[in-house]
């Protein structure tokens, strides 16, 4: 039996049938059976194809190229059976078999652009040629699907470099029949300093590490962690270390085998700072430094957690990250005459999701009020559409936006026109998959074909944000200026946003969702997609009968809310992490794929179960995650974990996220009055919160966060936020004009100290650091910014100097 | 990993986050930029893009249609040039004594009449499509063509349509935000000193830093963030603190018998300062010049204003790279996002025309005084063939030796190339 607990649960589906594997029942290698003369006739889905693969021919730059190569295209990577099957007719002889293009060039009989492939004699040609002397048949309707890819060993354990271990492959198909395709595999790893991998499946320890090798045969794909231990902390040379709660005890499962020992705890200034970074996008204030620092409490940090997840801060960073990956901005709101709301549209959409994170409002049920996003309800008028469409919008008094059950914005931005567009973004942000290769073709690292992907894209076809009631429309644009006007003009728009601003009410575009009819009896249930009909189909998951839903999008939200749904808690879960952690379980977060497992598959399985079971809890989450010790430890390395950036061993160094920048540069210089003013509403008041989705600053913020990488939210790829360093950002921090005037602002800490009688230089100090760097100078710290202070011309440029010395230094900028 | 359509990593093509290229370096340009390789054999190493946003009437600047009927031909006349048979708008008088230094593409053609999208069009050479972002020529040539380090690689004065699209931010402009003015000091931020600190303020807060920045000490031999940042801190340091960077943008420090023929206008001024930075060793500079939108009063406005500056700045820019023996290694085009109609509309002005427009190249190995392609009788579409923007694109980047089918990929795996559908207007290196 296949452990369970060895795959991630998307493996497990592909794994479906675990068997047994016994010499008996399971057909030879191809290599074997057409290594001499062979008699029996390869399969064509089963051999030909695979084999094709394995010797590259349907490649992007031979014939899988879309323009195909020589005149001769097969589908790239495979997987569309009918012209393959019809494009290898035309490269065989089946009279002469031997004198078959597809013979003569890839042994170099005949020039062949693409090189040897294969020697006259051997197997792979055997097999081709049995193939046409067979009589070249293709896919037939009887033939059994594949179903499942095992392969052994389950888990490689290398001691040194250069040992090497043999993988071996086994196919089962539906009709029970199971063979060794190790010879008709492709192989690789993620990791090639780790281990390599070669065309036989033989994998070669190269280098100390983790990773894990790759198989894939026909639409499965298996993997095989591999590791060498990084020192001989091993067994019962493994210390005693403490794992209080489940992430613990499985991080350090992992570490055990790895010989790799976890750092110490971080120090309580140093959990405070990174806690506060997280979950709130925030640096602690002064005081509350200080007062966690002399607590005595042994459960203060818990007790943090719980106090950090109540602020506002804590929304507000949260609703900022969800926009980022569902892909909120004012850039992409839909053209024409509603245009000039597209700002007010983004902030509405920040707010929505904002007063749901706040009131931590179930994750599933946050998503479903966007995936299942109405405009008009259906008892609704078009009349009374516009009435509430246009309420949202008046200068006075505007209706509450964010009270909306659902939140159609996700749906009518104009880069969602197209269906596949609208199925690519709803697999990038709910289900962190990515569908793009599988739009034109089998993805090559995933288990998804061209098919899979148009049966996904069924669900949404016919959604759309088009024009209302026609009548009413131009009904409504009566005497308001607007008749005649055409929507695509800057008159248009412009005059729409003061007319609504004014109070009028104006006709919208709706969303348009199908209502689903009844399929008429004698036709195929499914969604015509122009000429051709397509029965819509979960990825990896069950056809569905849309008729029996009213909303067609239904169907995929209740499978995403399904326990065992193997992407929409794990996507979110993976996310959260990757902001702790500075990287996902999986990484990068958002490419949930079957050849790119979890680092910890059991970690990962436990907190999306967890997170299923606590009812999509978010705050479950997070403070679930930031109480395990493996969260709270320090980055300080010690010598067996100093190059582990992947198994959680100690806390990895990384750049603080771009809004969060610009607002600890505004926090750490705040006079004790605007810090409050700024923590009662950061929402409205800072760069983490409600402008992320205007295109162009709410104030003059946009050059700073844009240098330091904050997401478009352009494109379906989290991706879009760096955290990478550059010299810009150095010389910004240093030099710019705008953190220079923040320093000297009559907001400002120094302004405050100007008029206040504080002269201690030491406690003006120890203020400095606790602002900048949340923590107290060590005595030598102190002695040095003194020793500044003193020779400075006054205490307030002293200060200001010190002020700039340490946002530059690079304990600020980081998350430590 | 996360592999690419074609198995190449994603991770490989992370965005950097930074402005101004030059100044942008992200880390892994830092161990890239040893090995850099120069253009290849081009003659091109610089590029200026001028951009005349609104789209200028192709009638009206270099395609006059003189036999045409008066409500086409409209009220300019042509003058001669100093290369005999080809003849220019009589409101371009510098230029049409340079002709033999540019070449005129007429007849080039497309369809897009908006100018979001037109403008897209001819800033990238790729028509837009909606799902995908195409880089700018800026961010295209300062990712392929290496530069100083010490300057930022794509400058854009004041601003630019260009974006950065799928190469990510690190590739996008530096933009000036202002266009400098008569003799008054112009800067960009961040790289001067400013807010009244001195130089030796500077070095005395930089000590402070050093003696208090000691958190990390030893752990950038374990950490590529603390060792990028590190670099960083000392580059920022000399850069902010040395005179080179600060000294090409300060177009008021240039010597007045080089500055006159630029005049004193915004565009002309913004002509100076690209010629101040490309002679520094920045490699792209745009220039944009708006207000071309002409749907009313085409003649009056385009007489007054738009035509005489567009004169001065181009001749003086042209014969400013040329004595600098400059015109040889830095390709100039100039071009709008579409032509205007020929007839006149009942405004005295013309509408959006995307169907017929016309470009001027130079420098960069372009043989000068050439008009290639043609419109037809009445400036409608092209006389023949036609060009296309992505054939204008694609020449652009063959004289700066970058191949437009090298194909990048996009943040989410998918391979493009630079220009989809260009090819090489070969006439024009002669």
């Amino acid at each position: 039996m296949i452990s369970p607990t060895r795959l991630t649960a998307f493996a497990v589906i592909v794994l479906a049938i675990p068997t047994a594997v016994s010499a008996a029942d399971v057909a030879a290698p191809a290599h074997e059976r057409f290594k001499g003369e062979a008699t029996e006739s390869p399969s064509f889905q089963r051999h030909v194809l695979p084999l094709l693969g394995r010797l590259g021919c349907n490649g992007r730059a031979c014939h899988g190229s879309f323009q195909g190569q020589g005149g001769f295209r097969l589908s790239l990577f495979g997987y569309d059976f009918a012209s393959d099957h019809a494009a290898l007719l035309d490269r065989f002889n089946l009279k002469t078999a031997t004198d078959s293009l597809m013979l003569l060039k890839p042994t170099l009989q005949e020039a062949h652009k693409g090189g040897k492939r294969m020697a006259t004699g051997e197997w792979e040609y055997n097999l081709l040629l049995r193939w046409a002397k067979a009589g070249a048949k293709g896919a037939g309707e009887k033939d059994a699907a594949f179903a499942t890819l095992e392969v052994e060993p389950k888990e490689i354990s290398f001691t040194k470099p250069g040992e090497t271990a043999k993988l071996r492959a086994i196919a089962t198909w539906a009709d029970g029949s199971r063979e060794d395709v190790t010879p008709l595999c492709r192989f690789r790893t993620n990791d090639d300093s780790v281990a390599t991998i070669d065309d036989n499946g033989i994998v070669h320890a190269t280098g100390r590490g983790d990773t894990a090798v790759v198989v894939f045969y026909d639409n499965g794909i298996a993997t095989v962690p591999v590791l060498m231990p990084l020192s001989d902390r091993l067994g019962s040379n493994y210390p005693a270390v403490p794992t209080p709660t489940k992430i613990d005890e499985l991080v350090v499962a992992k570490l055990r085998k790895l010989g790799i020992v976890p750092s110490e705890l971080s120090t309580d200034a140093e959990f405070l700072r990174r806690v506060s970074l997280d979950l709130t996008g925030t640096l602690p204030a002064t005081d509350e430094v200080r007062s966690f620092l002399t607590d005595t409490t042994p459960n203060k940090r818990a007790k943090k957690i719980d106090e950090l997840l109540a602020r506002p801060a804590y929304a507000a960073w949260w609703a900022t990250k969800i926009s980022d990956f569902t892909g909120n901005t004012e850039r992409n709101g839909p053209l024409g005459g509603e245009q000039g709301l597209n700002r007010d549209k983004a902030g509405q959409w920040y707010d929505w999701v904002y007063r749901r994170v706040k009131e931590n409002e179930p994750y599933d049920k946050l998503v479903a009020g966007m995936a299942l996003a109405i405009g008009r309800r259906p008892e609704q008028s078009y009349a009374d559409y516009c009435d509430e469409m246009s309420s949202y919008f008046r200068k006075d008094n505007p209706a509450d936006f964010a009270a909306r059950p659902t939140m159609p914005h996700f749906w009518t931005r104009r880069t969602l026109g197209k269906t596949e567009e609208q199925a690519l973004a709803f697999a990038h942000a709910f289900l962190g998959v990515s569908l793009q290769c599988a739009q034109c073709h089998k993805h090559p690292y995933d288990q998804w074909t061209k098919q899979d992907f148009d049966q996904f894209t069924a669900f949404f076809s016919g959604v759309r944000y088009g024009a209302g009631n026609r009548t009413e429309t131009q009904a409504m644009k009566k005497g308001t200026g607007l008749e005649g006007l055409d929507e695509d003009s800057g008159n248009y728009k412009r005059k729409f946003a003061e007319l609504l601003a004014d109070g009028k009410v104006l006709p919208f575009k709706e969303l348009h969702v199908p209502q689903n009819q009844k399929p008429r009896p004698g036709t195929k249930p499914g969604v015509r997609v122009g000429s051709r009909v397509i029965t819509p189909k979960l990825l990896g998951g069950e056809e569905v009968v849309n008729a029996s839903y009213t909303d067609p999008r239904q169907p995929v939200m209740d499978w995403m809310r399904q326990a065992d749904n193997p992407y929409f808690a794990r996507a979110f879960v993976n996310r959260v992490w990757a902001n702790h952690f500075g990287r996902g379980l999986i990484a990068p977060p958002d490419d949930l794929n079957l050849a790119n497992p979890a680092s910890n598959p059991e970690l990962l399985d436990y907190l999306a179960r967890g997170f299923v079971a606590s009812g999509f809890d978010m705050k479950w989450l997070h403070r679930t995650i930031t109480n395990s010790r493996t969260y709270q430890l320090s980055w300080r390395a010690n010598d067996t974990n100093r190059h582990d950036e992947r198994n959680l061993s100690r806390a990895v160094l990384r750049r603080l996220p771009a809004e969060i920048v610009f607002d600890a540069v505004v926090l750490a210089t705040a006079s004790d009055d605007e810090r409050k003013r700024l923590d009662a509403d950061p929402a409205a008041l800072r760069v983490i919160g409600r402008s992320s989705g205007f295109a162009g600053g709410r104030s003059n913020d946009t050059y700073a966060v844009t240098l330091f990488g904050k997401p478009q939210r352009a494109t379906n790829c989290d991706c879009e936020r760096s955290d990478e360093p550059a010299l810009l950002q150095t010389v910004y921090l240093r030099n710019d004009p705008e953190v220079l005037k923040l320093l000297d602002r009559p907001e400002g800490w120094l302004k405050q100290l100007a008029k206040s009688k504080q002269t201690d230089s030491d406690e003006l100090i120890r203020q400095a650091y606790l602002r900048v760097l949340s923590r107290l100078p060590d005595d030598r710290e102190l002695q040095v910014s003194h020793k500044h202070l003193s020779s400075a011309k006054d205490t307030q440029s002293g200060l200001r100097d010190l002020l700039w010395a340490l946002l530059n230094t690079k304990e600020f900028i980081v998350n430590r | 990993m996360n592999r690419f359509c074609d198995g190449i990593t994603r991770r490989d093509f992370v965005r950097a986050g930074a402005i101004g290229s030059g100044f942008g370096f992200g880390l892994a340009d830092y161990l890239r930029a040893a090995d850099s390789p120069e253009a290849k054999s081009a003659k091109a190493k610089n590029a200026v893009f001028i951009w005349l946003g609104g789209g200028p009437s192709h009638i009206d600047t270099f395609d006059p249609k003189p036999d045409a009927p008066a409500e086409i031909r409209g009220e300019f006349k042509p003058i001669d040039t100093n290369v005999p048979g080809m003849r220019i708008c009589e409101h371009l008088p510098k230029l049409s004594q340079l002709a033999d230094t540019y070449s005129i593409v007429r007849g080039i053609s497309h369809t897009l009449a908006g100018h979001e999208l037109g403008t897209e069009y001819l800033n990238t050479g790729s028509r837009p499509i909606p799902s995908l972002v195409y880089p700018g020529y800026g961010a295209v040539i300062s990712k392929e063509v290496a530069g100083d380090n010490e300057l930022p690689h794509f400058v854009a004065i004041p601003s630019t349509p260009q974006k950065a699209g799928y190469l990510g931010v690190r590739y996008a402009p530096l933009q000036t935000n202002d266009a400098p003015k008569p003799g008054v000091p112009f800067s960009v931020r961040g790289i001067s000193l400013g807010n009244g600190v001195t130089v030796d303020e500077f070095e005395k807060r930089q000590n402070l830093l050093t003696q208090l920045d000691t958190a990390f000490a030893g752990v950038e031999k374990e950490s590529k963030l603390i060792d990028g940042m590190d670099r960083f801190a000392h580059q920022a340091f000399d850069l902010i603190r040395s005179s080179k960077a600060r000294d090409a943008f300060d177009v008021s420090t240039e010597k007045p018998g080089v500055a006159a023929p630029f005049g004193e206008g915004r565009f002309g001024m913004s002509c100076l300062l690209a010629l101040r930075l490309v002679t520094a060793g920045v490699r792209f500079v745009t220039v944009s010049f708006t207000g071309w939108d002409t749907h009313t009063n085409n003649f009056r406005s385009m007489q007054n204003g738009l035509l005489p500056q567009l004169d001065s700045g181009v001749s003086a820019l042209l014969a400013g790279l040329k004595a600098r023996g400059l015109l040889d290694s830095t390709i100039v085009y100039v071009v709008g996002e579409f032509g205007r109609t020929p007839k006149v509309n009942e405004r005295a002005g013309r509408d959006h025309w995307p169907r017929a427009m016309t470009a001027l190249l130079a420098g960069g190995g372009v043989k000068g005084g050439q008009a290639l392609g043609a419109s037809d009788a009445k400036g409608m579409g092209p006389a023949n063939d036609g060009y296309t923007p992505d054939q204008m694109a694609a020449t652009f980047y063959h004289a700066l030796g970058i191949d437009h089918r090298k194909e990048y990929h996009t943040a989410t795996g998918r391979p493009v190339m630079i220009v989809r559908d260009g090819s090489l207007i070969r006439p024009l290196f002669g």
